[in-house]
């Protein structure tokens, strides 16, 4: 949420998004329940993490309305971990 | 600093875009703090999943002795308590201090479910003897997850005393930086989590 946005209308969008957090949470955990495995589901799974990391970041911290770099700072951070556990199972299923 | 002071609303809910801000809100102190926790966390992340190369078979045999039921429960009250977050953060923009308190009452009490089913998760593992030198995934989930569950607990602490203020008229449509502040840092636990519930409980 940004400190300038008119208040009452985000109520409906950031509603909608904690439903998708949910459902992406759900897939999540069903996935591992199927106890489903292997590189693409891992990397499936880590990219819902990080889709939901984005709109966390956006919608309910505010960063969507935010100019510079500050705009950014979750997206980039989301990204180090993300890029290097990708690298990380990608190199374990080469091996 | 806020971005309270480019607000130029007559009434609340009032408020007109105005021009984007430079900053995010809250003070711009946590978010100094959120980044350095941001940066501690992508390291220990990165750690297990490297880590994780040299033991794949140990790290997926004894990631199936975790209950993601129980994951799956927190990760839900974790993203709930965030959205009742986000909603008190709305009331104390609008001047309503009564609402405020009372979604961060409701946030709280999720993240009393997230402590309540996580202490049962460490009170089972460690009822059947697993510590921290068992063996080298469940050194990287109790010290992970206990970590993460460190700031859960901070987090409560923060959303309690903001709601606790706001009970008391503490707030106002000029001046609320103190709960997008206590916002922004459970919002990061929160962030934390949605890495950390994938990585240890579902990819393998």
């Amino acid at each position: 949420m940004n400190g300038i946005e008119p208040t009452r209308q985000l109520i409906r969008p950031c509603t909608l998004v904690y439903a998708v957090l949910m459902l992406l949470t759900v897939v999540t955990w069903g996935i591992g329940r199927a106890g489903l495995s292997g590189l693409g589901v891992s990397l499936t799974v880590l990219a819902f993490a990080m889709l939901k990391g984005h709109l966390i970041g956006d919608w309910f911290m505010g960063l969507r309305g935010v100019r510079g770099i500050w705009r950014w700072v979750v997206v980039a951070w989301l990204l180090i971990p993300g890029g290097l556990i990708s690298l990380a199972f990608f190199l374990s299923y080469r091996s | 600093m806020s971005n309270d002071m480019k607000i130029s609303s007559a009434t609340p809910g009032d408020a007109q875009r105005v021009a984007a801000p430079n900053y995010p809100p809250g003070d711009l102190a946590i978010w100094i703090f959120i980044l350095a926790e941001l940066l501690v966390f992508a390291v220990f992340f990165a750690a297990y999943a490297f880590t994780r190369m040299n033991h794949v078979e140990l790290f997926n045999e004894y990631q199936a002795t975790l209950n993601r039921d129980a994951a799956l429960i927190n990760t839900l009250a974790l993203l709930t308590s965030s959205y009742f977050v986000m909603r008190g953060v709305v009331a104390a923009r609008e001047g309503n201090n009564a609402f405020c308190a009372r979604w961060l009452w409701a946030a709280v009490a999720m993240g009393v479910v997230f402590v309540v089913v996580k202490s049962a998760e460490y009170a089972h593992h460690l009822g059947a003897g697993v510590s921290l030198s068992t063996n080298t995934f469940y050194m990287f989930y109790l010290s992970l997850t206990f970590f993460h569950f460190m700031h859960v607990i901070l987090g409560m602490v923060i959303l309690v005393a903001v709601a606790v203020k706001a009970r008391g008229d503490g707030y106002s449509v000029e001046d609320h930086t103190g709960v997008e502040t206590g916002a922004s840092y459970w919002h990061m636990v929160d962030l934390l989590w949605l890495i950390l519930f994938p990585l240890v409980y579902v990819m393998r």
